[in-house]
């Protein structure tokens, strides 16, 4: 399974990457199997576990576990602050 | 026309968005509005509004809908800034007309505070030394959480 990530705001500045294309293993299936599997490579990365990350996918905010399909575009958002 | 939703790097003007709805509809005894704007800070040069486009309008658009059905607007409008922003500039303008002043002021406060926690926007202060993340209030929070409530009572 392909997904699409990108990292919004402060977590753009934490994980060092704007965006990325993985390539998954079977066991992860969901947003919170991905998170471990991106802790297991980049220890920052624990912080997208915490409640308070928001998860868009495909272009709908969703609430976390969430589970991912092929082809999924995601991004992990820090709590918002606009107004 | 003026745009019910509207994300823009442009400068706001909010009299024209209360004139938008003032006088246009006799059924209508009150409107009400908000605007942010940008407050001085210590060191800050720019604010900067960073958001997720499309999701943005659509959150936005959510949020406008259940305040029309839930207080009766006639009208409802939220424009909202992004990009960077100098002290005294307009961040986002929420309005609301209605027959009654309780169902405009309402739906104004419970746009605002629920936008500020469900639409994906991002403030980021830049200063002469660098830039850093404003990190989310736990009053806003509270304030979102109040109305979550309070719907989740009158729906029940």
């Amino acid at each position: 399974m392909h997904v699409h990530i990108r990292y919004m705001a402060a977590l753009r500045d934490r994980l060092g990457e704007g965006e990325t294309t993985l390539d998954l293993p079977p066991d992860v299936s969901d947003s919170e199997t991905l998170i471990a599997h991106l802790t297991a490579s980049d220890a920052a990365a624990a912080a997208l576990a915490a409640p308070e990350i928001r998860l868009i996918r495909n272009d709908r905010i969703v609430t976390r576990p969430s589970a991912l399909e092929d082809g999924d575009r995601l991004a992990f958002c820090p709590p918002f602050t606009g107004g | 026309m003026m745009p019910k939703i509207l994300v823009t790097a442009d400068p706001l003007d909010p009299p024209a968005l209360v004139a938008a709805l003032t006088g246009t509809d006799p059924d209508d005894g009150a409107v009400a509005s908000f605007v942010g704007q940008v407050r001085a800070e210590p060191g800050l040069q720019t604010l900067e509004l960073e958001h997720y486009p499309g999701v943005t309008e659509t959150a936005l658009a959510e949020l406008r809908e259940l305040a029309m059905s839930r207080w009766s607007l006639s009208q409802a409008i939220i424009h909202h800034r992004v990009g960077r922003m100098a002290v005294g500039e307009t961040i986002v303008v929420v309005a609301a007309s209605a027959p009654h002043r309780r169902a405009a002021l309402e739906a104004v406060g419970f746009l605002i505070d629920r936008l500020k926690t469900e639409a994906p926007f991002w403030k980021r202060v830049h200063t002469a030394g660098g830039s850093h993340w404003v990190t989310a209030r736990d009053s806003d929070a509270a304030a979102s959480q109040y109305w979550r409530d309070q719907i989740a009572q009158e729906d029940a």
